[in-house]
């Protein structure tokens, strides 16, 4: 469970985050919806600390990570896995040498162990065995995003955090995707917190859902709740395109 | 007061840099990775501006110098120590600024701009540490040798020459070579290059790890990583030369 109260960001004095206060929920998939540039990244990049916030309270499982110091921080961070945008892959490493890199870093485990690990989370995001010893530019953006997700669930996080994991991608490849990490989530009971704007994703994994409108707390619920939300902002963002409209009046 | 910003900048990034890394092995993974990049990797283009060097440094000094009352060893003198003193350490480091520096400055600006630095740090790494303490120290440790390599090139390209042209006889020109030879202007010339690899850097390195933006930003950063360590190359070289020789 990762609680926020009262977090509140700017950047040279321009407020991108207003006093936002949300409950994301262990073995769920949280997603943090809004239009581009409402401030979904700042909120995740905010969340995982790489944003220091300007007041409010951050916890993760009732320990209060926003007052922690940078050595008990970094001891949190080994809980956690994040897949980035772009999938920020290492460029110098092999696709297999990503996955192990956090491995080599942080357990003692032998060159044997850490890759009978790295293959299994491999194998687990269904990427094929020939492209274990591609360089990230050599694959596609489907199979890089299955990489980032292999290489951010290898230390067995409690928390996973996903930051546009469909951008780029075709909504094919997206709902494939998805559905990873809404499995992943409930299998090893993680508590996700995803960014997106991608209406497949809301109405397919939305277990929980905050909705942030220009930095602000607009809505919250779940995917069961958003189709019958009373809340102009959200209504525009669902129903933006003509086939959604269309969608909603046959309902 | 920009440049205060930058100078305190500097200075807490390089504080994050020399610290302990997390895993030796890494560490060391990474150090001789990047002697093969750097270092081993410059061997090439040293070598062959060296070798040039030395040979036209020695045919100018003939050819300008027309006196017959100069010694015939002066060209060898002449030769000998301008490899040692300024070419081998101030010039392979501009050099170095030029190639090293855009290399590395690139490098850690796409890495910044592409997450993969706030994919370190999301793991708990020191993506300073990581990513900047093994390319200061490999360049330290690796240049020297790069700059006792381009004296021995330089001087032998005067040989070439002398031999090639006659301008100076090959005899004179050894003579010179071992004309009060002085020990103490190498261990300068090596002095000069461990600061000028640490300048260029931590320089450079400094550059890309705050770039932000996109391709553009990473350019800029490149361009700026080579003219401020070429910049402070000069620099440098003046108050180390007046430090040290003085
Ligand atoms: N490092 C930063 N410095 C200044 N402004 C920023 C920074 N990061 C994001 N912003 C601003 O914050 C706002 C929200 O951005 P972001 O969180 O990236 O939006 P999105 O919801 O599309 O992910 C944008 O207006 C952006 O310009
Ligand atoms: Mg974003």
């Amino acid at each position: 469970m990762i609680e926020l109260q009262n977090v509140c960001k700017s950047f040279e004095g321009r407020e991108v985050l207003k006093h936002i206060s949300i409950t994301f929920e262990t073995g769920k998939t949280n997603l943090i919806i809004g239009l581009s540039g409402s401030g979904k990244t700042v909120l995740l990049k905010s969340i995982i600390g790489l944003h220091n916030i300007d007041s409010g309270k951050i916890f993760y499982d009732s320990r209060e990570f926003s007052s922690m110091n940078s050595l008990q921080k970094k001891e949190i961070r080994q809980e956690m896995g994040m897949v980035f945008q772009a999938g920020a892959l290492f460029d110098s490493l092999t696709v297999e040498q990503n996955v192990m890199f956090p491995l080599e870093m942080f357990t003692n485990f032998s060159q044997k162990e850490r890759k009978e690990r790295a293959d299994f989370c491999l194998n687990r995001v269904n990427l094929s065995k020939n492209a274990y010893s591609l360089f990230p530019s050599e694959i596609s953006g489907g199979m890089q995003k299955r990489t980032a997700i292999a290489r951010a669930i290898v230390l067995n996080p409690k928390y996973l955090f996903c930051d546009e994991p469909n951008s780029g991608l075709d909504p094919q490849t997206s709902i494939v995707i998805d559905s990873l990490i809404y499995e992943l989530t409930a299998e090893f009971h993680i508590t996700t917190i995803i960014n997106t704007h991608d209406m497949n994703s809301v109405l397919e994994i939305g277990d929980k859902i905050l909705f942030i409108y220009k930095g602000e707390k607009s809505w919250e619920g779940s995917k069961n709740e958003i189709l019958t939300a009373e809340n102009s902002y959200i209504e525009e963002f669902l129903f933006a395109s003509s086939l959604m409209k269309k969608i909603k009046n046959r309902f | 007061m920009n440049v205060f910003f930058h100078l305190g900048r500097y200075y807490l990034l390089m504080a994050k840099v020399f610290s302990k890394p997390e895993k030796t092995k890494l560490f060391f993974r990474q150090f001789f990775r990047e002697v093969d990049n750097l270092g081993i990797g410059s061997l090439g283009i040293v070598a062959i501006i060296s070798v040039f060097m030395g040979a036209v440094i020695t045919l100018q000094t003939a050819y300008n110098v027309t006196n017959p009352l100069v010694p015939s060893y002066l060209f060898g003198i002449t030769t000998r120590d301008s490899m040692i003193l300024e070419f081998s350490s101030t010039v392979v480091g501009l050099i170095l600024a030029g190639k090293v520096g855009s290399n590395i400055a690139s490098e850690i600006g796409t890495m910044r701009i592409s997450e993969q630095i706030d994919a370190l740090e999301i793991m708990g790494i020191n993506s300073a540490n990581y990513l900047i303490l093994p390319k200061i120290t490999a360049a330290m440790f690796i240049n020297p040798f790069l700059n006792v390599m381009s004296m021995f090139v330089g001087i032998f390209g005067g040989y070439v020459a002398c031999v090639a042209t006659n301008a100076v006889t090959p005899a004179a020109y050894v003579e010179g070579l071992l004309f009060q030879f002085n020990s103490f202007y190498v261990t300068y010339s090596v002095i000069k290059t461990v600061i000028f690899a640490f300048l260029i850097t931590s320089i450079s390195s400094y550059n890309g790890y705050f770039t932000n933006g996109g391709a553009l930003e990473v350019g800029k950063a490149s361009t700026k990583a080579v003219v401020y360590s070429s910049v402070l190359i000069l620099l440098f070289n003046v108050i180390l030369t007046q430090l040290l020789l003085s």
